[in-house]
């Protein structure tokens, strides 16, 4: 944690800027401090104006919520609150073009697509702030420091991250006498099964935010890895992916049907709800999409924790959320006292949410969860924290992991296999075009 | 270019005969009407120059500076690296898919559009009657904001709920949903790329038709009735008569197009961001994707640039034939 109190400096050597520098950061740590002590912020921020930049959230609730709650926080503390909300996959662009600006929003909320890496040097060091909520809320889940960690400082907040877990028709695995589907083992022999009944399963193969999530944590559940723990070396070429190939090879042949090569992220909650799915891997909105369009269905839907690989491993790749705030904001106090007021509702937040926004501070994730602990069919989320990993596993989500993940290289792999390139095959190409992308990454 | 009003060779004689000092000479040079007019065409024509120059010239120059730059999205120091870029991107398996389907893209759907362009703008020269609420349609594939049309085509041919393969069925061209005649338009390599150009073909044909429009209505009837009285078929006509006189306008349609077309990332970009594998993706995604999302700038930019070679040698030619035709 870094120390907030003024330092000590040589009075003979200290300058004016000097002077100003340690005594802003003096009076930025201490309002901090208090504004976390005593959940007020600091009267300097009133009349301010605090722009904030949002994906406009699967669970559109959730979106009003979030506007109001805003506007009443800005209400209390005497700030001007704006907040935009955009299609996640145009905030991309939409920081590019602030950034090339130098003016824009004072709050971003990057959507699986996390900027922190590409923009740390244009982005404010948030690591006290980071390091304060830990300490307060019991510390963070391990995975929370991947998107947003460069060389040792935090460069934004982890707000909720998105999980996908298994979600399945009891109904018709009852029907078949079929195990729940909790190894990906015993989900392809349902998938087998029921795809001969008219109940096929599906993953998505194509150009989609699920395909990059659902194939990484298939692979990594079969103990494959996408970089080492330094991030700087693509690991993909192993046994186990070869393995993990062969398997989803098998389960497209057996359980699914060639739509999976169109889907979009939506595509699978359509499929299910319709209630021809036995299974699919995606966010609880395919849940709540069901409760609303399908009751029938969704009385026999029920969710899983991802399945469990051959060595019993587990591993789920979720989308992070977090916030980031750029150097040249005007109202970067403001900033920072809104996220910490919003993680101090972080419960509110996932109530709002239904469920949806899952917390990254262990105090926030004790069982029981706003929700998810009190709704039978949900309970078993609530151990999705100790299974959750992010792209780039278990390096971090670097740049070049950025950019594999733009490119679909991970899916392409997985899709190549499944239209009949052999494993080994794949492996040599995806290979090639993670190289290329690692090595252009490091000769920049 | 060339700008003559006339007149200039008698003055730059006198001028020359003078021998007085070089402000003196330029004063005189003022003076005359020649001058005097050259200056105003030049005053004429400077908003025009100065429009192209900051809205084409600038950001050409800063996207080649981007694309000999390792510049990323949150790097202010951008290093010069040479052609780096460019040999990183033909590296890539990715850009040589994207090259082939950017042509194959670009030659099928202006096939297409030149074919139903043009019989629209047939069908628009007859007189029939609700020939305006025809008119007033045809304007809606371009006018109508491209996310709302591409995600409607989107629903379309989703995998499941397609309308398209619903009416196949019904008329008993295809199985029910499930079996092996079920079309799945954005998942299988070549149906994608059709289904993709088919957007482009979609939201672009009723443009040319229109462009075409102008041209057969500036000719003149007088010309067409003669070349009738001489016997001319109707294709005799279109052939001698109507697309010579219209050769500009045909030209100048075709150019807008292709650089629409080759430019377009929205249709690819919402229906299958290129995939699946890279079944459809074309240069305008794989820059995108590279550039902004990937935040490589140089790299990004580098493949956005590509076609322009291949562009240039093409528009050069068209526009010195469009030169030499005196038009």
């Amino acid at each position: 944690m870094s120390d907030l109190r003024p330092t000590q400096t040589d009075p003979a050597s200290a300058s004016r800027r000097r002077f100003l520098k340690v005594a802003g950061a003096g009076v930025a740590g201490g309002s901090l401090l208090t504004m976390l002590d005593a959940r007020k912020a600091p009267a300097q921020i009133k009349g301010s104006t605090l722009r904030i930049l949002t994906w406009s959230h699967y669970i559109p609730a959730y979106d009003v919520w979030f506007d109001k709650f805003a506007a009443q926080w800005g209400d209390q503390n005497g700030v001007k609150v704006r907040v935009d909300h955009i299609p996640h996959l145009e905030i991309p662009a939409r920081m590019a073009a602030e950034y090339a600006a130098g003016s824009g929003h004072d709050l971003i909320l990057n959507n699986s697509t996390i900027l922190a890496r590409l923009y740390y040097k244009s982005l404010v060091d948030m690591t006290d702030i980071f390091d304060q909520l830990g300490k307060k809320y019991g510390g963070w889940i391990p995975a929370a420091k991947s998107p947003i960690e460069v060389d040792g400082r935090i460069y934004g907040i982890p707000m909720y991250y998105i999980l996908l877990p298994m979600i399945w028709r009891k109904d018709l695995f009852e029907a078949s006498g079929l195990k729940p589907p909790d190894t990906w083992e015993l989900a392809r022999v349902a998938g087998r099964t029921l795809k001969a009944k008219g109940n096929p399963t599906g993953m998505a193969f194509s150009h989609c935010n699920d395909a990059n999530l659902n194939w990484r944590s298939l692979m990594f559940s079969f103990g494959a890895t996408e970089t080492d723990p330094s991030g700087d070396n693509p690991t993909i070429d192993s046994k186990e992916m070869r393995e993990a190939l062969r398997f989803a090879k098998a389960m497209f042949d057996e359980g699914m049907t060639p739509e999976v090569f169109s889907w979009d992220d939506a595509s699978d909650n359509r499929f299910l709800a319709s209630g021809i799915a036995c299974w699919i891997l995606d966010a609880i909105s395919a849940y709540r999409t069901t409760e609303s369009t399908n009751p029938a269905v969704f009385k026999n839907t029920y969710l899983a924790l991802e399945p469990a690989g051959p060595g019993g491993k587990r591993v789920s790749v979720c989308a992070p959320i977090v916030f980031l705030g750029w150097k040249f904001s005007k109202n970067q106090q403001a900033a920072k006292e809104f996220m910490v007021h919003l993680v101090d509702n972080d419960k509110e937040g996932m109530i709002q949410s239904t469920g949806y926004n899952m917390p990254f501070l262990n105090d926030n994730a004790k069982k029981p969860m706003p929700i998810l602990g009190t709704d039978p069919k949900m309970q078993v989320l609530q151990d999705f924290p100790k299974i959750i990993a992010f792209f780039g596993y278990p390096g971090p989500y670097s740049p070049q992991i950025q950019e594999v993940a733009s490119l679909f290289v991970l899916p392409d792999i997985f899709t190549r296999v499944a239209r009949g390139t052999s494993a080994d095959d794949a492996v040599k190409w995806g290979v090639g075009e993670y190289r290329r992308i690692f090595a252009k990454h490091k000769r920049a | 270019m060339t700008v003559s009003l006339g007149g200039g060779s008698e003055s730059t004689t006198r001028a020359a005969a003078q021998p007085v000092s070089w402000r003196s000479s330029i004063a005189a040079r003022w003076r005359t009407n020649t001058s005097r007019r050259l200056a105003f065409g030049y005053m004429l024509l400077a908003p025009a120059v100065l429009y192209v120059l900051l809205l084409v010239g600038i950001p050409f120059l800063f996207s080649l500076y981007l694309a000999l730059s390792d510049a990323n999205v949150g790097d202010p120091v951008a290093r010069f690296v040479g052609f780096e870029n460019f040999r990183a991107a033909m590296e890539m398996d990715t850009f040589w898919d994207a090259l082939r389907n950017s042509i194959v893209f670009l030659v099928v759907a202006a096939v297409f559009k030149s074919l139903l362009g043009t019989s629209l703008a047939f069908l628009l020269l007859q007189n029939f009657s609700g020939k305006k609420v025809v008119r007033a349609l045809v304007v809606i594939p371009f006018t109508l904001p491209i996310s709302v049309s591409v995600l409607s085509w989107k629903w379309m041919y989703d995998s499941q709920f397609s309308v398209i393969n619903w009416g196949l069925h019904r008329v008993g061209l295809i199985g029910p949903y499930g079996s092996e005649s079920w079309p799945i338009w954005l998942g299988q390599p070549q149906l994608a790329l059709l289904a993709c150009i088919g957007v482009n073909v979609w939201r672009s044909f009723p443009f040319g038709a229109i462009v075409l429009l102008a041209g057969f209505t500036s000719v003149p009837t007088e010309v067409l009735d003669a070349a009738r009285v001489d016997g001319c078929t109707f294709f005799q006509r279109f052939r001698h008569v109507v697309a010579p006189m219209i050769f500009p306008i045909l030209i100048i349609g075709f150019l807008f197009d292709t650089v629409f077309t080759l430019s377009d990332l929205s249709v690819v970009y919402l229906l299958t961001q290129g995939g699946p594998g890279s079944a459809t993706q074309i240069l305008p995604v794989l820059a995108y994707q590279i550039g902004i999302q990937a935040g490589a700038l140089g790299r990004g930019a580098a493949i956005a640039l590509v076609l322009v070679p291949l562009l240039f040698p093409a528009l050069f030619l068209m526009l010195r034939n469009l030169k030499r035709r005196d038009w």
